[in-house]
């Protein structure tokens, strides 16, 4: 077997999130412009990197139609201005498009075909309701291949809390505080402005300045999430309060080789050590992450508590809650999501990989430690885990 | 049309304004009433916050093209209007930031003039469409533009963008253009022209060379002149535009905006302006969309036939060609004549597109034709000749739209089903007259336009007379000029009589350009049908044969008195054509003359003009 050569996170940025629908910043604002901006802006901040390098684009979007629709990597990569050279392919796996095409990427870059590739993605969920344009085949029903629950993903966490009656409403709007409470201090220190970038977009109240997730709400109270409604079922337990909204966003990062990094002069900021996917009962999909998690580390021979930061995706605070207790870990633990989460900061399902990798990369960073972790679990049962290491 | 709103939100301490009219790009953002009352509102919010700089742009692809042409007709008092505007600009101008126009794309009149009011310019630079449309219009830019411009860029540009651009056919400026006349300070990409304009705004920092007035009076003369070959001296407003150009120099701003204001209370009230602005209702919205055009569905046009290869069917085939892009054949009895014809239009069509060279085809019988959707003739004017034409093409095609290109004679009678009558310079002239006769249907006329339509040509739909629009009006024009070269008057003093009402090219010239024994043709063709009116020529017969016209009358007018005589004859004519029904209204003699003939908007056309001077009087209320 050929030896395969050493991936590094160069650099991630994303744009701010948006609500999902005619009232969101995006509104009137293309899903595939959104994934332009940020690939600029990650051109812009790494100078060094000579755009004839790049050597592949590969773009997430789980509703592949519409202005996500033109084979994302390589309309991103033209409407961005990258040479007519670099080609670029779309990826989908759902929420784990953007780590999927990170790991795509990584792949191409340890095999030796290509040395520079930008991997990213974007959801605009107010231009693409979930599930448009998807016909479940009926077999799945008549066969009973999978519980109808599995469809809608705040039934399959309604299905959590259901198996795992230790995690209580109560728990949940906890953490749902936490992630506001994190994200609202990340955006007073540097992490924001390190990986997000402004910028303006159209609407019917004229061009307007994108500069913040619209989801962050600093003043989160255990006793406003006690008066929410269950969203998804009579005295269900998930509420608009302690999950993740309907979002738009986009991301985008460089991967490099080992030697290429060093023959541009970059400055990587994290190394690639191994990656996981797993699957699970779709109707339990919020799983995923707990057998992704084990088998990566598994893989990589690291043991949990060697593990210096985790950045867990949170659809749904009961879906990181069964992760915590399953491995083990305190939910107020500061290793994890010390910048808050998809709570406070919304979850474009296809991008959200990337906004996760380029806020460990900055947490290892700022927080010292060697190992990191991104998590996420996926729809019709999945997980997704990638073990990362410190190289600044 | 929707109002037009300044909507201001805040980016940070930079003070974003948006000139919106909630609509698309295909409805430009313009200036009127209810804009500036929206932008009172801004400013007010402007002047009082604690704001670092304030960016002005359009809504996507428009930046905003100046006054409302409508409310410009509604000149009750000429003065208000552009007193608001220096109002307004001015303050936009003093505030106490700096101010940075981002012009995202088109950017006329009024619109310009607003970015000229800021302090620093960004231009997106895939913008094709700057400029000062207004002297077009028999108008000046009078917010400030012909006063900011030369200010900024000096007067021979100045001269340039203001008058002379405008008088040729209201050339734009693209960004390339616009920047390196330093009209703009910077050209950035499109994809994050805004975003980038905000980071200019914030860091702004200027370098601009001072103007060079050095040469200012000799600019201007040359431009005078320019001014003078174009318009004769028929319209004030580029002289009074260059002018004020010049007054630039030593006015202060304030100075200069009370000599805009004096120019426009004479301008906007004067026959010219008022022509114009008909004119250009005329041309930009009756005749896109005109009452007598059909409901009916087009017939899909998937090959076309042209009969003929001489020098008419040849630019047409490659018209069809270039934007059809589907198969043209041709068809000629001299087999050298179609090879020629053939090699041209090839080389034509494939400059851009290469395979358009391989949908050419032709031959000298009629199998080619089998199949065509659409059958033009351009062969010789003869009724015989066209007729079997027409008939051999109905054998092989039966299906087919019959057209023909004639200029003046019968379509009913020669067996085509329309006509689509070209003006020579195919490429440049953009009228086509439409005709249609008793036996037109909905589809083959709907058919028609649109074919036009997708030719890029500006269709009028007339009937089927003798000499159509153009050709009739003309020839009846170059009657009563022959009449007085026959009464010993000399070919300069016919040519004075038109140059002055403005027209763009002499008589003699453009006689030269038609050809002499194609004019006398038509003059035939015309007598025949109409003989009182169009009496045989002995000075165009002789003019045609390559003699000198010699006189045979003694009854020698004045320039003037020609004119006159030109005017009522025109006057005689369209009444004529409007009794016949040629044309529905004197609106689409006027498109056709503007179109077709190049007749300057400040006279309407004609009509406009001819009510005007109290020689005729249509009895319709203006489009």
């Amino acid at each position: 077997m050929r030896e395969a050569r050493d991936v590094f996170f160069v650099d991630g940025v994303r744009t701010p999130f948006g609500k999902a629908g005619p009232k969101g910043q995006y509104w009137r604002t293309r899903a595939d412009d959104l994934g332009v901006k940020a690939v600029r802006e990650l051109l812009r901040r790494n100078p060094q990197i000579p755009v004839e390098r790049i050597g592949d684009v590969a773009f997430a979007a789980t509703a592949q139609v519409g202005d996500q629709g033109l084979t994302l990597g390589r309309d991103v990569a033209l409407l961005a201005g990258l040479p007519e050279s670099v080609p670029g392919f779309a990826v989908d796996r759902m929420c784990a498009g953007a780590l999927t095409a990170v790991t795509a990427a990584a792949g191409e870059i340890a095999l030796g075909a290509v040395d520079v590739a930008i991997a990213g993605g974007v959801e605009h969920m107010g231009h693409h309701a979930m599930g448009e344009e998807v016909e479940f085949n009926p077999r799945y029903l008549s066969e009973r291949l999978i519980d109808e629950s599995a469809a809608v993903m705040g039934n399959t966490a309604e299905n959590l809390h259901d198996l795992f009656p230790a995690i209580t409403k109560e728990r949940a709007d906890a953490f749902a505080v936490q992630s506001q409470q994190r994200a609202t201090a990340a955006w007073e220190n540097g992490v924001m402005r390190e990986t997000v970038v402004p910028l303006t977009v159209f609407s019917d109240d004229g061009w307007k300045l994108a500069e913040r997730d619209e989801f962050l709400r600093p003043e989160t109270t255990m006793d406003a999430l006690a008066q929410l409604k269950p969203a998804f079922r009579p005295g269900g337990r998930v509420t608009a309060g302690n999950s993740a909204g309907l979002t738009d966003g986009a991301t985008a990062s460089f991967l490099a080789a080992e030697g290429t990094v060093e023959e541009l002069g970059l400055q990587p900021k994290l190394r690639l050590v191994a990656f996981a996917y797993a699957g699970v009962a779709p109707h339990l999909m919020g799983l995923g992450p707990v057998p992704a998690t084990k088998r990566v580390l598994e893989q990589a021979g690291i043991a949990l508590e060697d593990v210096d930061l985790f950045e867990l995706n949170e659809p749904f605070a009961v879906q990181v809650l069964t992760w915590c207790d399953e491995l083990g870990i305190s939910a107020d633990d500061p290793r994890l999501n010390p910048y808050g989460g998809a709570i406070a900061c919304g979850h474009p399902l296809a991008a959200t990989g990337v906004r996760l990798i380029s806020q460990l990369a900055y947490g290892l960073r700022e927080r010292g430690g060697r190992y990191g972790l991104t998590a996420l679990c996926i729809g019709m049962g999945m997980g997704c885990a990638i073990l990362w290491e410190n190289v600044r | 049309m929707a109002d037009t709103v300044f909507k201001l939100n805040a980016a940070g301490r930079i003070a974003l304004v948006t000139i919106d009219n909630g609509e698309d790009y295909r409805k430009p953002t313009t200036l009127g009433r209810s804009a500036f009352e929206s932008a009172v509102g801004v400013l007010e919010q402007l002047e009082n916050g604690d704001w670092e700089a304030a960016v002005f742009t359009g809504k996507p692809f428009v930046f905003c093209v100046g006054a409302d042409i409508d409310e410009l007709g509604n000149v009750q008092d000429p003065r208000e209007g552009i007193h608001a505007g220096h109002e307004l600009f001015g303050r936009i101008r003093a505030l106490p930031f700096p101010t940075v126009a981002a012009i995202n794309g088109a950017a006329l009149g009024g619109g310009l003039e607003l970015a000229l009011h800021c302090t620093a310019r960004t231009l997106a630079n895939n913008v094709r469409h700057i400029g000062f449309p207004e002297v077009a219009l028999s108008i000046i830019p009078g917010w400030g533009g012909t006063q900011l411009l030369p200010k900024l860029i000096g007067p021979e540009a100045a001269a340039k963008v203001i008058v002379l651009n405008p008088l040729r056919q209201n050339k734009l400026l693209k960004a390339e253009e616009a920047f390196e006349l330093g009209i703009v300070d910077t050209l950035l990409d499109p994809v994050e022209f805004l975003d980038e304009s905000l980071a200019f705004a914030r860091e702004l920092a200027l370098e601009r060379k001072p103007p060079d007035w050095s040469d200012v009076e000799a600019v201007l003369r040359k431009a005078r002149s320019r001014v003078d070959d174009a318009v004769h001296g028929a319209t004030r407003a580029p002289y009074v535009a260059l002018d004020l150009i010049a007054g630039a120099q030593h006015w202060t701003i304030d100075e200069g905006y009370a000599a805009e204001e004096d120019a426009m209370a004479e301008l906007l009230v004067s026959p010219q302006a008022q022509a114009s602005a008909y004119a250009f209702t005329v041309v930009e919205r009756r005749s896109k969309k005109p009452p007598a055009l059909p409901d009916a569905k087009p017939r899909r046009v998937g090959k076309v036939g042209i009969v003929g290869a001489g020098l008419m069917a040849t630019q047409i085939a490659a018209l069809f060609v270039k934007r059809l892009e589907v198969p043209v054949v041709l068809r000629d009895i001299d087999q050298s004549r179609l090879d020629e014809a053939l090699q041209t239009i090839r080389g034509e069509v494939s400059e851009r597109k290469p395979f358009l060279a391989t949908l050419v085809d032709g031959g000298t019988g009629w199998d080619q034709f089998a199949g065509c959707d659409l059958v033009l003739e351009a062969v010789f004017e003869q009724l015989d000749v066209k007729r079997e034409v027409f008939a051999a093409v109905r054998e092989i095609a039966p299906e087919a739209i019959l057209m023909t290109n004639t200029s003046s004679l019968s379509v009913e009678e020669m067996g085509a089903d329309v006509g689509l009558h070209f003006f020579n310079p195919v490429a440049l002239m953009p009228l086509v007259e439409v005709v249609r006769h008793g036996g037109t249907s909905d589809e083959v006329l709907s058919t028609a336009w649109d074919t036009v339509r997708r030719l890029r040509k500006r269709g009028v739909i007339v009937g089927d007379s003798p000499g159509f629009v153009v050709n009739r009006v003309l020839t009846r024009v170059s009657r009563v000029l022959m009449d007085a070269l026959e009464n010993g008057n000399t070919a300069e003093e016919t040519d004075e009589a038109m140059l002055a009402l403005g027209m763009p090219m002499a008589p003699s010239v453009l006689l030269q350009m038609v050809g002499p024994r194609v004019a006398l043709h038509v003059l035939e063709t015309m007598h025949a049908a109409y003989p009182d009116r169009f009496p045989l020529s002995p000075a165009l017969e002789q003019i045609a044969n390559g003699e000198e016209p010699a006189a045979t009358g003694d009854n020698r007018r004045t320039p003037e008195e020609i004119r006159r005589a030109v005017l009522e004859a025109a006057a005689d004519e369209i009444r004529h054509m409007l009794d016949e029904g040629v044309v529905g209204d004197p609106a689409d003699v006027d498109a056709c003359l503007i179109l077709g003939a190049g007749y300057p908007f400040f006279l309407g056309g004609i009509t406009k003009h001819l009510e005007q001077t109290g020689i005729a009087d249509f009895g319709k209320i203006p489009a």
